[in-house]
């Protein structure tokens, strides 16, 4: 027997009021850490996609879609820039790599894109099985395609066109799965990659028959990386003003989307917090009305010699456990409702990699549910410490 | 032993002034107080205690004086060294019967065994009961278990405040033998305050204020 006994007693002895208590603490427990991890993840999504591209050159039009379409392919691509303008800037002395790519074909809603054998690095993605495109209609796959789709080595696809799954226009010539790559977690895991020629192939086959010379090829767009962060400051302006092509910095403007999306973010949060001090204000009615309904008991407590200090401790006790508990819920509740938020959200085209959340999130808001308990204990014990043992006895009656 | 000397109480500035007769009782000595609701017995009896400090005169248990007790030496004083029968309200309602004279026993250095506590219970036929929770007690029951709470720690001094005004003539016999024989048992000394002078006649010393 001791002072924890006592008040997890005195808990067990109002199921009704702990169960209010610990319910909606945990809720707000919950949707304060669902907040924080969705945010985490998304600016880790954002973070892990940029892999190690500084520039991406495409055509002109927002360089928000531009890097929505040809960095996280989410958006469809602003247009075609010539193949042969690409390989010129692309002897930029400033330039480490340059990666162009081109797409506008797709396999049951995943992406095919023609690249070359530098694309995988810009993930550092390797290959798990399988041997890199070496010749026309040759793909390998991202992780994520292979397993949803369930390809293996060997197996053949027809692309259709667009970026939309469609069976309508469907090409006629088939690709057939050379490799497979390891998971990332990146935006690799999802795209079908093959080389340049297949794509031109594609396309040239449904036009006109002929080969085109170097002059009519198009890319959708180049992906840089620059020696040094040099590179940043005269490039992207250099091919803005004198070419007709566009340089975005995906790093800008996945800022600034992410700028955007905070707003959604902190009303959210907003709301946890809100609920939060709501829980605060139960807690605090359930443990004062205790102290309160209670008085005799505590009254008699001290005549067992317990002091003013140790009563507090026991009704600070039962604070700390309705909000350990709580706090154990939330968690609980967390990982369910992601785990079936993400269920019903998931389309071939999202990406659903959670970040956990880091051990700094969650001591951050254990902080703040350490002071909000504290907060309420501290009003809660009020009539203890005004308390007259003498004159609750005689009113026993 | 316990002794008081010139003892008065005033509850607020302006109202009456209680005062109350010298008591000096030996070790194992017991006393009923009598008197009229509203006199001062339960006033005179939580001074007796150390819930309420004396506006004049000196309290010696053990020849220790209360008033040189501050705050948490005289809660682990009180704790220790006497034992509180109340009317009707006698443990914490949480709580079963056991668990509650384990309670009684966390904030005093008392040492006190397991197996003590199930003789008393037996003593006091609470043992069928001992995993009860309080709410399931008749009267009768929580009177016993009031004065189980009472005497567990060895008190030094066990003072009880109308503990059979709610009781029937049987129950009322059987409470003070009771109260008397575990008075007995650890040489304490009893001190009951009542208006019910159906128990006078158990006590060969008394007092009417």
């Amino acid at each position: 027997m001791n002072i924890w006994n006592i008040s997890l007693q005195n808990i067990k002895s109002k199921p009704l009021y702990t169960f209010l208590s610990v319910f909606i603490a945990s809720l707000s427990i919950a949707l304060l850490l669902g907040t924080q991890q969705l945010k985490r993840s998304f600016e880790n999504q954002i973070e892990n996609n940029l892999g190690k591209i500084d520039v991406v050159v495409g055509a002109k039009g927002s360089p928000l879609q531009l890097v929505l379409a040809s960095v996280l392919h989410l958006d469809n691509p602003t247009g075609n820039i010539s193949y042969k303008e690409a390989l010129k800037i692309s002897k930029n002395p400033l330039i480490k790599s340059a990666v162009p790519i081109s797409y506008g074909d797709n396999y049951k809603g995943y992406r095919i894109v023609g690249t070359t054998h530098e694309y995988p690095t810009l993930y550092s993605a390797e290959l798990q099985k399988g041997h890199r495109v070496e010749n026309a209609m040759e793909v390998i796959l991202g992780n994520s395609v292979a397993q949803k789709l369930n390809l293996k080595i060997g197996d053949t696809l027809l692309s259709a066109h667009g970026l939309v799954e469609n069976s309508i226009e469907v090409h006629d010539l088939l690709l057939t799965v050379v490799g497979i790559l390891k998971p990332t977690q990146k935006v690799i895991d999802r795209l079908i990659l093959t080389n340049l020629e297949s794509i031109w192939n594609l396309h040239d086959h449904e036009g006109h028959n002929d080969i085109k010379s170097i002059d009519e090829k198009e890319i959708t767009s180049l992906l840089i990386r620059f020696k040094s962060p040099r590179g940043l400051l005269t490039f992207p302006r250099r091919i803005n003003e004198r070419t007709n092509m566009q340089a975005a910095l995906p790093k800008y403007e996945l800022h600034k989307l992410y700028e955007y999306t905070s707003v959604g973010f902190k009303t959210i949060s907003l709301i946890a917090y809100l609920i939060l001090v709501i829980s605060c204000i139960t807690l605090f009615i359930s443990l004062y009305k205790m102290v309160k309904e209670r008085a005799f008991d505590l009254a008699i407590l001290r005549t067992y010699g317990a002091s003013n200090f140790q009563l507090i401790k026991m009704v600070f006790y039962e604070g700390f456990i309705v909000v350990f508990s709580s706090f154990l819920l939330g968690f609980l509740l967390l990982k369910i409702g992601l785990r079936f938020a993400l269920y019903f959200m998931k389309s071939n085209n999202q990406q659903n990699i959670l970040t956990a959340l880091s051990f700094q999130d969650v001591l951050q808001i254990a902080m703040l549910i350490l002071i909000m308990v504290i907060i309420s204990v501290s009003f809660a014990i009020y009539p203890i410490i005004k308390m007259d043992v003498s004159k609750i006895l005689s009113n026993e009656k | 032993m316990i002794q008081t000397e010139n003892l008065t109480y005033q509850y607020k500035k302006g109202t009456a002034i209680f005062s109350f007769p010298n008591i000096t009782l030996e070790k194992g000595e017991n006393l009923l107080i009598l008197g009229a609701s509203g006199i001062g017995k339960t006033t005179l009896l939580h001074l007796l205690a150390g819930l309420l400090k004396p506006v004049t005169g000196k309290i010696y248990i053990n020849e220790v004086a209360l008033n040189s007790l501050k705050n948490n030496k005289l809660d682990t004083f009180r704790g220790e060294n006497i034992g509180l029968v109340f009317q009707k309200k006698h443990a914490i309602q949480s709580l079963n019967v056991f668990d509650n004279l384990k309670a009684r026993l966390l904030f005093s250095n008392a040492l006190v065994t397991d197996k003590k506590i199930e003789i008393v219970l037996a003593q006091l036929g609470l043992s069928e009961l001992k995993r009860n929770k309080v709410s399931e007690l008749s009267e009768g029951q929580l009177q016993r278990l009031g004065i189980a709470l009472s005497v567990i720690h060895n008190p030094q001094v066990i003072l009880a405040d109308e503990p059979t005004s709610s009781l029937d003539d049987k129950n009322c016999k059987i409470v003070i033998k009771l109260l008397k024989n575990q008075a007995k048992q650890t040489n304490a000394n009893l001190i009951v305050i009542t208006h019910d002078h159906r128990i006078k006649a158990c006590f060969q010393n008394s007092i009417t204020l």
